[in-house]
C-alpha cells in the first residue's frame, strides 16, 4: 500500500474515531444509555480521576466496567436527583493508531455546562480532557476504555450521572 | 388542613426543645456571633498530618471564624499554625493551598519567618526602621494546634480554650481503637453550598433522612438491627450512633468487602458528630471526615475527606477508593442526595421567605429516627450563644399575640 493510501485509510479512520467520540458525548446528553453502552466494547472500562493539590494525590472518584456502568444508568430513576440539563462539549485534538490500524488511542477536551430547568440558565459545569481507547474493525469503531480526568474539583452538590 | 398565615407562626405544639426558629439559619447577624461565640472558641479540624508528611510541609485553611490559616510542620516536625498575613502591610503570606517552604517570605517586600512563627529578616530593616521595630516584634500570631484523634489537625483560635482532649471527651472513646494506626487521605474535595452549616450537621445527625435514599429505603432500612442503633449525647454537643451491621449483599450494587477496617465488624458502621460541624463516619473499608466551614448564613465550604490506613498496599487502597466513591464520591449514590437536600433547604429558608420554624420533635427512645442528636446539638449552641434556638431574639410571643 502506497503513502497516500496509508494517509487516506487514517484520515478515515480517524473519521470513524472522532464520530465515535462525539457520539458517545450525544448519547449522554441525551440519557439515551442504553445507546451509549451500545457504543462500548464488552470489555469497557470508565473512570474519571482527579489530582487534588490539597493532599498531592491522584484521586479517582469513579470506576466502572461496563456491567458497572449499566447498573449505575438502571439505578438512575431510583435516586433523588438535580434534573438539569448537560451538555458535553468535546473536541477531538490528536488520535494515534497502534496495532496497525486497529487500536486508536485518543485524546479530547472536554467541557461540560449545566443548564437549570428553572429559567434555563447555562453555567461552565466542568473541565477537563478526556483519554479514549478505541477498538476498530469490520463493525466499525467501539469504545474499549476511557479515563476523564477532570480540571474542575469544585461540583457543588455532584451529580449522578458522569460525563 | 392547610393552614393561614396566623397559624402559619404559632409555635408548634412542641416543648421548646423541640423545635428551633429558621432564623437561626437565615440570620446575618446570628451568624457573625457565632463566629465569634462558637468558631472561635472551639477546635476545629485543619486538615489532617498526613497533608503535611515533611518538614516545611504547609496547607492553607479558611477558619470557620474568619482567619486564614497556614498548618506547616516545623524542622522539629512539630506541626504548628499561625494567621496567614503579614504583619507588615497585610499580605496573605502565603498564596497556594499546599508547599514546601523552609522560610515563609511575603512577596510584597519580602519580610521572612520561620515555621516557628519568628521573622527571620524585614528586608533593609534597620535602614527604615532604626531601633523602634525589628524582628522580635514581628512575629506571626500563632494558633493553638494539636495533632490527634485519628491523626487530624485540630486549631484553636482562642489562647485561653481547654485542651483538645478536654473538648472531646469521651465522644470519640467508640473509634478509638480503630484510629490507632496510622491513617491518610486519599480522598479531598470540597462543595461550596447555598445552605446553613448547621443543616449539614444536622443531616449527619439524624438518619430519619435514610427515606432521602433508595436504597438505604429500600433495603438498609430492612435490615434487623437498623432501628436498635442508639443516640448518645456528650458534653459540648457532641454525639454518637452506635454501630449497626449493615447487609451489603441486600444493598443493589454493592459488592462483597474483603478489606474491611482494623476491629470494626463486617459490615459495621459507626458515626459521631462533633460540634459544630464535623463528623467522624466509619464505614465498610472507610473513614470519612466532613468538616462544614460556613461563609455566612446561607453558604457553606463542605470539605468530604476519605481516610484508608498509611500501611495499604495498592489493592487494599483501590478497594477502599471503590468502596468511599460508590457511596460518597462526587457521583455516588448517597452524597449528591444528601447536599441536594440541604441544597434545597437553603432555598426554602432564606431571608423573606416567611419559613419559621424547624421541627426536631421526633421521640424514639434515641433510637436512629429519633431527633435527639440535633436536641442535644442546639441546646449547646443555646448555652454557647446565649440565646433560645426557638426564641434567639426573644420576640416570638409577638406571633402568639397575632394568633389570638
Amino acid at each position: 500500500m502506497g503513502q497516500i493510501e496509508n494517509i487516506a485509510l487514517a484520515a478515515g479512520s480517524r473519521v470513524l474515531v472522532e464520530e465515535l467520540v462525539y457520539s458517545t458525548a450525544m448519547r449522554m446528553d441525551e440519557k439515551d444509555f442504553a445507546g451509549y453502552l451500545a457504543l462500548c466494547d464488552a470489555s469497557y472500562k470508565y473512570r474519571i480521576t482527579a489530582y487534588s493539590p490539597e493532599i498531592r494525590k491522584l484521586m479517582t472518584w469513579l470506576e466502572h466496567d461496563h456491567k458497572g456502568m449499566k447498573l449505575l444508568f438502571d439505578n438512575l430513576p431510583k435516586h433523588n436527583s438535580d434534573q438539569s440539563m448537560l451538555s458535553r462539549h468535546v473536541t477531538v485534538y490528536t488520535v494515534k493508531f497502534e496495532d496497525g490500524g486497529k487500536i486508536a488511542d485518543v485524546v479530547s477536551g472536554l467541557q461540560v455546562f449545566r443548564t437549570t430547568n428553572d429559567g434555563g440558565t447555562t453555567t461552565l459545569f466542568a473541565v477537563g480532557k478526556m483519554h479514549d481507547r478505541v477498538a476498530l474493525g469490520d463493525d466499525g469503531a467501539r469504545l474499549v476504555d476511557r479515563t476523564i480526568k477532570l480540571d474542575t474539583r469544585m461540583l457543588g452538590i455532584g451529580f449522578h450521572i458522569p460525563f | 388542613m392547610a393552614r393561614n398565615r396566623q397559624e402559619w407562626l404559632e409555635k408548634p405544639a412542641f416543648p421548646n426543645t423541640h423545635f428551633v426558629d429558621t432564623r437561626v439559619y437565615t440570620d446575618e447577624a446570628l451568624f457573625k456571633e457565632e463566629q465569634d461565640k462558637i468558631f472561635n472558641k472551639v477546635w476545629i479540624i485543619a486538615c489532617h498530618e498526613s497533608e503535611v508528611p515533611n518538614k516545611f510541609d504547609y496547607r492553607t485553611f479558611h477558619h470557620p471564624g474568619g482567619a486564614e490559616l497556614i498548618v506547616v510542620r516545623g524542622e522539629d516536625m512539630k506541626v504548628r499554625s499561625f494567621y496567614n498575613i503579614c504583619p507588615h502591610r497585610g499580605n496573605a503570606l502565603l498564596y497556594e493551598p499546599v508547599g514546601n517552604a523552609k522560610r515563609i517570605t511575603c512577596i510584597f517586600h519580602a519580610w521572612s519567618f520561620d515555621t516557628k512563627g519568628e521573622c527571620i529578616d524585614i528586608s533593609r530593616g534597620k535602614q527604615g526602621y532604626q531601633d523602634r521595630y525589628e524582628c522580635k516584634d514581628a512575629g506571626l500570631r500563632e494558633v493553638r494546634t494539636e495533632v490527634g484523634f485519628g491523626g487530624f489537625v485540630w486549631v484553636n483560635i482562642d489562647d485561653a480554650s481547654c485542651t483538645l482532649k478536654e473538648y472531646i471527651g469521651p465522644a470519640l472513646d467508640m473509634l478509638e481503637e480503630h484510629m490507632s494506626m496510622d491513617l491518610e487521605v486519599f480522598h479531598y474535595h470540597k462543595a461550596v453550598v447555598d445552605t446553613n452549616y448547621k443543616l449539614w450537621h444536622d443531616t449527619n445527625s439524624e438518619f430519619y433522612h435514610d427515606y432521602m435514599h433508595y436504597f438505604n429505603r429500600a433495603t438498609g432500612m430492612m435490615q434487623p438491627g437498623y432501628f436498635d442503633r442508639k443516640y448518645t449525647g456528650y458534653p459540648n454537643g457532641h454525639a454518637s450512633v452506635g454501630s449497626m451491621s449493615i447487609k451489603y449483599d441486600a444493598y443493589s450494587g454493592s459488592q462483597e468487602r474483603a478489606v474491611g477496617w482494623p476491629g470494626l465488624a463486617p459490615g459495621g458502621w459507626i458515626l459521631i458528630d462533633i460540634f459544630p460541624g464535623m463528623t467522624y463516619n466509619l464505614r465498610t473499608s472507610v473513614l470519612r471526615m466532613d468538616t462544614a466551614i460556613p461563609l455566612g448564613p446561607n453558604k457553606v465550604i463542605i470539605e468530604f475527606r476519605g481516610l484508608g490506613l498509611k500501611s495499604d498496599t495498592p489493592e487494599q487502597r483501590a478497594e477502599r477508593v471503590r468502596d468511599h466513591n460508590t457511596i460518597w464520591g462526587p457521583f455516588g449514590r448517597n452524597l449528591h442526595e444528601d447536599l441536594l437536600g440541604v441544597h434545597g433547604q437553603g432555598v426554602a429558608m432564606r431571608e423573606r421567605t416567611d419559613s419559621k420554624w424547624v421541627i426536631h420533635g421526633r421521640e424514639e427512645n434515641s433510637t436512629i429516627h429519633d431527633e435527639v442528636g440535633m436536641r442535644h446539638f442546639y441546646h449547646e449552641w443555646g448555652e454557647r450563644m446565649g440565646r433560645k434556638p426557638f426564641d434567639p431574639y426573644g420576640d416570638n410571643r409577638l406571633a402568639k399575640t397575632e394568633a389570638a
